[in-house]
């Protein structure tokens, strides 16, 4: 989990744009999931994490969802630590905790339901429509972050984003899905700022 | 680096038999990876894509070869044409069944699987889903009746009595769980019968948002093993405006049984719509597979027809090339011998054929040499022969002629070769005598001998020719020798015996002739009377002077019939010539011319007879000329000449007297062939018979205008030169 970035600042930023206008394109076009808002308080010796995270969801994705199909959301957590070698030419990264919560929706007919099983909580929701489920599922409230790693949080990066893990879906849908950028609704990694003290 | 790739790759056999391994082995993983349950599955795209590399790689490698054997036909390489047609059978092949396979393939997958669906089986699910939702949905408005009583019941009562009456309500409804709620989601009250649940869940936002545009809400819902339960949540009853708003939410179970065929309709009926959704990209991903390894084995079978086809033509290229270095004359042609196939016996029978035909050359080129060398060893001992040896054809033409041949005929024959008997009659007179003979006894195929006659500058020559037929009457090989010398020895060996036994015969009783007529005279004289004296004196006189005529004629005789052996010297022909000259310049009217060589000559001979040789032919020349009241005019000269490499001595005798009678010609030098009124006749001969003795020739010639000449040639030595 250790990542070496050896990139002068200026390069690095230059490919960061090329990637992000190119991410920024396919987010457009295809409407992509995108962290609202996010924002951690300090609770006891640690910290909690607050985040809203919108679904749009495309009518490709719907229409799989209508037929059976489930679909697995994944909103990834990650606390990244900055080991400064050079300043700011030369970081090191270590991706020192990272969680993911999964959700899987799906639809049921007889109830006419959305049902949202979270795999870490093993909780299951119903919902009679989607928004409310979509919204539920978006809603990341006072997520505790882990204390042992977030005594200092000097160059320490806290980030979210939340994306459909296509390996769950089906496996004659997977080639389509992974080639299509209808699935592609990945979020862009959504930094969260510490609160100032 | 693509292009280098594709030339190593299809080059050899290995990348041929790896690559046949590969697409195995591909085949296998994507047909794998298209299973729902394999690990393969997330990897089909990889695996996939790296079956389109390949595919692409395969075109690239099958173009090249293609090419190739496109760029062959049109140099018209040996052995293109043959493999053109052989891949070219091989191409219609494997793309026209394998077409028929993929086609049908493709056609019984998409029946395949668009059979699992039927439209009746569909309604059917749709329908038992509706139906279940009605069976349902009878109770849901019983239970949502239920709820609105309870709603009445509980609003009237007092927050203080509310515990009570829900657990009341719990047991009498039968209700898994009662909850009064707050519009802003905060619970009131509840009363569970499950005692693992001490708070109920929450209702969701949009039914607390429809309960307050006033509509209640009742719903199945299913828990979370999917067992299904109901849920009603109704407005509770304000008893004033400033009341807070509640709502009360009761979740009742569902029969057991019914619950379970509930989940089973719903899962069959999920499964159903799942597996209809997943049919496209299911029989997509099948089609694409299945296409991507027919192509690749499309491609690679075309690719191994390539090769097979070149492989298969090579050896016939070999041989073809090896025909046409034989045909060109190269036999030493061998081919590696491939197999034990009919094409590897026909590269042996080849090897075999070619080493015959070395042999046969070798032993061609070895009889050639043989008859070259018999030819060249006939060709010199025809050269040395000193008989003429021709060779005609039974067409007669002339096939060969030696030196010799064309020295005794007078004319080049060697020149004349391949040149019919009818064109050489026509050169001269003589030719024609000869071509006459040999026409006239070469009609039937028997061997014969004829003398010939032939007249030449020289004089008379005597040929004798011999015909015989060449082996299977092919031709006939003429020999013919120039017998005039022999005869002429012959003639003159039997004039000197004739003269020897003459004088012999003769001079012997000449003596007591003249010694009788010589004692007549003597002893009788006086005793006839001396009127008759001078009579007796007269008759013997007559009979001594004659006698004494004889004797000399005989002496004469024995000298030309003696031939003592030659007293050779080494002489200087000059010396001797003056010499001899100046017993003659004592004449007054007689001129000698002698036109001496720049150089002195010396010669191998006997002084003597040389002496008497000139003698005679002076005389002879003086005699001529005075004879005829000509003036005496003679010019001697003589040289040194090379005649058929060899040096001779040539003197020549001319003067300006009558010259010789034509008729003489070649009996000139022949005893008592004379045209003078004195002489015996045999001066001539014995100049002949001198200089033949010294090995050489002598003849006349008349010289234009007037007058003859003597000519001698005399054999020198080299060193004498």
């Amino acid at each position: 989990m250790v990542s070496i970035m050896p990139a002068c600042v200026t390069v690095r930023r230059l490919l960061t744009s090329f990637f992000l206008v190119f991410v920024t394109v396919q987010s457009v076009q295809a409407d992509a999931f995108h962290v609202e808002n996010a924002h951690t308080s300090p609770a006891g010796n640690g910290y909690l994490l607050n985040a809203q995270i919108s679904y749009p969801l495309n009518p490709r994705v719907k229409e799989a969802l209508y037929n059976g199909v489930p679909i697995t959301f994944v909103q990834e957590i990650q606390l990244i630590r900055i080991y400064p070698v050079l300043g700011e030419w030369w970081q090191w990264r270590s991706n020192i905790w990272s969680t993911e919560l999964r959700y899987v929706l799906r639809y049921h007919d007889l109830s006419q339901q959305y049902l949202l099983h979270s795999m870490e909580t093993k909780t299951h929701r119903n919902f009679p429509t989607m928004e409310g489920a979509l919204q539920a599922m978006g809603e990341i409230e006072d997520f505790s972050l882990p204390p042992q790693h977030t005594l200092d949080t000097h160059d320490l990066i806290l980030r979210l984003r939340s994306q459909i893990d296509l390996h769950a879906l089906p496996s004659p849908m997977r080639p389509g899905a992974f080639l299509s950028n209808k699935w592609d609704l990945a979020s862009e990694w959504r930094e969260v700022a510490w609160p100032s003290n | 680096m693509a292009f280098q790739l594709i030339r190593g790759l299809s080059s050899g056999t290995a990348p041929y038999f790896s690559l046949a391994l590969l697409l195995l082995v591909l085949a296998y993983l994507l047909s794998a990876a298209t299973q729902d349950t394999s690990r393969l599955n997330d990897l089909f795209l990889y695996i996939f894509g790296l079956g389109f590399i390949c595919l692409l790689l395969l075109a690239g490698i099958l173009a090249r070869g293609l090419f190739r054997l496109y760029r062959d036909f049109k140099r018209k390489a040996p052995g293109s044409r043959l493999t053109l047609k052989l891949v070219s059978l091989f191409v219609l092949l494997i793309v026209g069944s394998t077409s028929i396979v993929y086609g049908f393939s493709v056609h019984f997958l998409q029946r395949g699987i668009n059979s699992w669906f039927d439209v009746k089986v569909e309604q059917a699910l749709e329908d038992s889903l509706e139906l279940s939702r009605n069976a349902f949905g009878i109770r849901m408005r019983t239970l949502l009746r239920q709820t609105r009583m309870m709603a009445g019941v509980l609003s009237e009562l007092p927050d203080s009595r509310l515990t009570n009456s829900l657990r009341e309500l719990v047991q009498l409804s039968g209700a898994l769980d009662i909850s009064i709620w707050n519009m802003n989601g905060q619970l009131v009250i509840s009363s569970i019968e499950n005692p693992a649940i001490f708070i109920p869940t929450a209702p969701d936002e949009s039914i607390v948002r429809r309960l307050q545009q006033g509509e209640d809400y009742i719903g199945l819902d299913p828990g979370p093993n999917e067992e299904l339960q109901l849920r009603a949540v109704v407005m509770l009853p304000r008893q004033s405006i400033l009341a807070e708003e509640r709502f009360l939410h009761v979740a009742f179970p569902v029969n057991e049984h019914l619950s379970s065929l509930g989940k089973n309709v719903q899962d069959a009926f999920t499964d159903y719509k799942e597996l209809s959704y997943l049919r496209k990209p299911l029989v997509t991903i099948f089609t694409l597979t299945l296409s991507l390894i027919v192509f690749l084995t499309m491609l690679a079978s075309i690719w191994f027809a390539v090769w097979i086809s070149r492989r298969m033509v090579q050896p016939l290229q070999e041989l073809a090339a090896g025909t046409q270095a034989v045909a060109s004359g190269n036999y030493n042609t061998q081919l590696t011998a491939s197999g034990h196939d009919e094409i590897g016996f026909l590269v042996r029978s080849f090897n075999q054929m070619t080493q015959r035909l070395t042999q046969a050359r070798n032993a061609s080129d070895r009889s050639h040499r043989l008859l070259e060398q018999q030819t060249s060893y006939l060709t010199t001992v025809l050269g040395s022969l000193s008989s003429g040896v021709i060779t005609i054809d039974n067409d007669l033409y002339l096939r060969t002629a030696n030196v010799a041949s064309s020295k005794i005929l007078g004319v080049n024959l060697q020149q004349r070769l391949e040149s019919s008997v009818d064109t050489l009659a026509k050169l001269n007179e003589n030719l024609h005598s000869f071509a006459l003979l040999i026409q006239n006894y070469t009609y039937k195929p028997v061997g014969w001998q004829q003398q010939i006659e032939l007249q030449q500058a020289k004089g008379r020559q005597t040929l004798m020719c011999h015909g015989t037929p060449l082996p299977g009457e092919t031709g006939w090989v003429i020999v013919f020798d120039d017998i005039t010398t022999l005869l002429q020895a012959q003639r003159n060996a039997a004039w000197g015996e004739v003269a020897r036994r003459l004088a012999h015969e003769i001079k012997n009783p000449l003596t007591p002739i003249q010694l009788s007529a010589e004692r007549l005279q003597h002893k009788y004289s006086s005793l006839v009377p001396p009127d008759q004296t001078e009579t007796l004196q007269k008759l013997t006189d007559t009979i001594v002077q004659q006698v004494e005529a004889m004797k000399d004629m005989v002496n004469e005789f024995s000298d030309y019939a003696r031939s003592p052996g030659l007293q050779l010297e080494s002489v200087s022909i000059g010396d001797l010539l003056r010499e001899v000259l100046t017993l003659y310049q004592s004449h007054a009217n007689h001129q000698f011319t002698l036109l001496n060589s720049p150089t002195e000559i010396f010669i191998k001979a006997d002084k003597n007879r040389m002496r008497q040789v000139f003698h005679n032919l002076l005389k002879n020349a003086i005699e001529a000329s005075e004879e005829a009241d000509m003036p005496v005019d003679i010019v001697i000269r003589y040289q040194r000449l090379l005649q058929q490499h060899m040096p001779w001595l040539e003197i020549v005798i001319e003067d300006h007297g009558p010259g010789f009678p034509p008729d003489m010609g070649d009996k000139l030098f022949e005893p008592y062939a004379t045209t003078k009124i004195k002489g015996t006749g045999l001066g001539l001969a014995i100049v002949k018979k001198i200089i033949e003795e010294h090995g050489g020739n002598v003849w006349a010639e008349n010289l234009n205008p007037e007058g003859a000449g003597i000519i001698i040639r005399l054999p020198l030595e080299e060193d004498e030169a």
